[in-house]
């Protein structure tokens, strides 16, 4: 369970303040496959950053399972993200230096519950599932946007996150492999009640939320299950 | 920090060398060695001077062990007993007695004053090498009267014009020719040149050596004194050793090592030595720490995006920081053992081509002690001066980090 109460940041640069967000308060159940969609601009990934403790909102406060994000230490927040969360980036985010399987399975070669023979298996079958098992040697250079971007989403899920956030994972994909992501998102959101909070620009993901949550200029305006109030 | 936390430190690490830029690596392992090289080479090539000075002074002025007159008296008396007492003793290769004596050589046309010497020549063979370096006549033998062995530089060469000569000289006497010396007592006699030599050593080289015997015409009388006795150390026995016997047995002369004797002739020269290892010492730990500060500082700023990544999918700073600590320790072990290869070839290189001045001659000595220890300064200066920046650069907050 997600609460986020009157959450607000302000970019201030020079004179000009951009309010990225500007109060927003979310309640979100545990196993919600949850859509954030606005236009560009509105703020979306400043709140999934907010989420993913990324970033420090200028005011507001987040709790997550109980823990007030705002009380962690750094190495509470790491340990935090390590255990709890899993982060597709808008912009892929891999590790330059590391080949594909490298990358997917750093984290959890970092986890205290996770033996070497168990997350080599994970990364192999998450590889797999994706379809990048022949390049898990390759560096993130060599592949194409899209692949990039499935090796980003692999890397989320390996560790089989409380929470997935996921940046529009969708971005640099075509339809079939889109289609392909959401269907592994609402596998797991439906298999093991992970919960998911996707950001989107596309109108047919809709189909996928169980809820959407409109933004624009930092504000949400409209909140509603799948059908309802979010059209 | 636990063991997996090292072990993607250490992978990371790895990783960011292997694709990195090639040439820089190579560039800063180079530059780490050669600061190791230059580190040790002044200090080594001291060292080696050091040493030499010593082996020449053991080999042609003293022994081991000198045994001069006890304060007050001009002599070592009672000889025969006092060398017998010593060749007896154990870890004693041989004593000899030593003479100096102030004498005029006379030559044609050319007269020189030296300070001669008169050895017991078969005894001297065990102590001191001069014998080997006859270049060309003779060594002396003990019954030999009226024949005397001339330093190269004394015997001069007939080529070079007197006033061109760097050391006064005879003028070209040659193994064979007769010459004068009048010796400081006034006694003179003609003596046959038995032999020329040489030894690289100053002292040796100004001088010419008779036989004791010939010493005991001079003074018309019997020599039971010495101006000095040398000692020679069987092999495996320390100088100390041969001193401290040389007491117990009650050798009432005054006993001292060479170590004793060069602490203090060379102890001014070794100051200066020190202040110029120091600094040596110094320009190197500088530049190493320098140069690894910039290509870490380097690295971090350049992958300022790498590491907001890896923090943002619950990487602690820690395992970010010893990943940049790992390179620094990698190029820095690598450097030194670069550092110590070239060394080692240098050390072999100057064995056979060592650096020969009138004075002294250098190659290089240095201990596998004095490696070790000149590793450890530099690896720790190394290590500080990596893990500086990579501190500062892990406390980064991932926003500033992603977004550069
Ligand atoms: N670091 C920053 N400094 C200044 N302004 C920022 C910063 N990050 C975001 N902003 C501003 O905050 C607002 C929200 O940005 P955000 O990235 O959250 O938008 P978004 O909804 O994710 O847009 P897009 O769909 O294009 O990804 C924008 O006006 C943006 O310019
Ligand atoms: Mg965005």
């Amino acid at each position: 369970m997600i609460e986020i109460y009157d959450l607000r940041r302000i970019y201030r640069m020079g004179d000009i303040e951009v309010r990225a967000l500007d109060g927003v308060s979310l309640e979100i159940e545990k196993g919600e496959f949850l859509g954030i969609m606005g236009a560009s601009g509105s703020g979306k990934t400043t709140l999934l950053h907010m989420l993913g403790l990324l970033d420090e909102p200028t005011s507001g406060r987040i709790v997550i399972e109980g823990t007030d994000l705002s009380l962690l230490s750094d190495y509470e927040k790491a340990m935090f993200r390590l255990y709890k969360l899993g982060y597709v980036f808008q912009d892929y985010a891999l590790v330059p230096d590391l080949t594909v399987m490298e990358n997917v399975s750093l984290t959890a070669m970092l986890r205290k519950d996770r033996t070497e023979g168990q997350y080599r298996k994970d990364s192999v079958e998450i590889l797999q599932k994706i379809g990048l098992y022949d390049r898990r040697d390759h560096l993130p250079r060599e592949l194409s946007g899209g692949q990039q971007q499935r090796v980003s989403i692999a890397r989320a899920m390996v560790n089989k996150p409380d929470i997935l956030f996921a940046d529009e994972p969708c971005a640099n994909l075509d339809s079939e492999n889109s289609r392909m992501v959401l269907e592994l998102f609402r596998e797991i959101n439906e298999e093991m009640q992970q919960t998911i909070v996707m950001v989107s620009h596309e109108d047919w993901h809709k189909d996928y939320f169980h809820r959407i949550v409109r933004l624009k200029d930092g504000k949400v305006i409209a909140d509603g299950t799948n059908g309802s109030s979010a059209h | 920090m636990g063991k997996k936390e090292l072990k993607v430190a250490f992978l990371l690490a790895m990783r960011s060398l292997q694709r990195g830029s090639r040439s820089s690596v190579i560039l800063t392992i180079l530059i780490v060695a050669m600061c190791f090289t230059n580190m040790v080479f002044l200090p080594g090539m001291f060292n080696s001077i050091g040493q030499n000075i010593t082996k020449q002074v053991v080999d042609y002025e003293v022994g081991n062990v000198l045994i001069s007159p006890k304060s007050g008296e001009q002599y070592v008396t009672d000889l025969d007993a006092t060398l017998a007492l010593i060749n007896g003793m154990p870890g004693v290769e041989r004593a000899t007695p030593h003479y100096s004596k102030a004498a005029t050589l006379k030559y044609r046309q050319r007269i020189l004053g030296v300070s001669l010497r008169a050895i017991t020549p078969n005894d001297e063979k065990a102590v001191s090498p001069l014998y080997t370096k006859m270049i060309s006549g003779s060594y002396l033998g003990d019954g030999d009267t009226g024949e005397i062995i001339l330093a190269k530089m004394i015997a001069g060469d007939p080529s070079v014009k007197e006033e061109y000569e760097f050391q006064a000289s005879l003028g070209g006497v040659r193994v064979g020719d007769s010459i004068t010396v009048e010796w400081a007592n006034g006694y003179t006699k003609d003596y046959r040149v038995k032999g020329i030599y040489s030894t690289g050593y100053w002292a040796t080289d100004t001088t010419g050596y008779v036989t004791k015997s010939d010493m005991e015409l001079v003074e018309g009388r019997p020599l039971d004194y010495a101006d000095y006795i040398t000692v020679k150390a069987k092999p495996g026995y320390s100088e100390k050793f041969i001193k401290d016997e040389l007491q117990q047995y009650g050798v009432s002369q005054k006993v001292q090592t060479t170590t004793d004797l060069l602490a203090k002739s060379m102890g001014k020269a070794l100051q200066s030595y020190a202040i110029i290892n120091m600094v040596s010492l110094f320009v190197g730990i500088v530049i190493t720490t320098v140069v690894l500060f910039i290509v870490i500082t380097i690295k971090t700023l350049n992958s300022r995006k790498q590491i907001g990544i890896l923090k943002a999918i619950g990487v602690d700073k820690a395992v970010i920081m010893h990943n940049y600590g790992f390179q620094v320790i990698i190029l820095a072990l690598l450097g030194i053992a670069c550092g110590i290869i070239m060394t080692s070839l240098l050390m072999v290189y100057m064995t056979y081509n060592p650096i020969v001045t009138p004075d002294w001659s250098a190659s290089l000595y240095l201990t596998p002690m004095d490696l070790i220890s000149n590793s450890l300064i530099l690896f720790v200066a190394a290590v500080i001066a990596g893990y500086v920046p990579a501190w500062q650069v892990s406390r980064e907050d991932i926003q500033t980090a992603m977004r550069s």
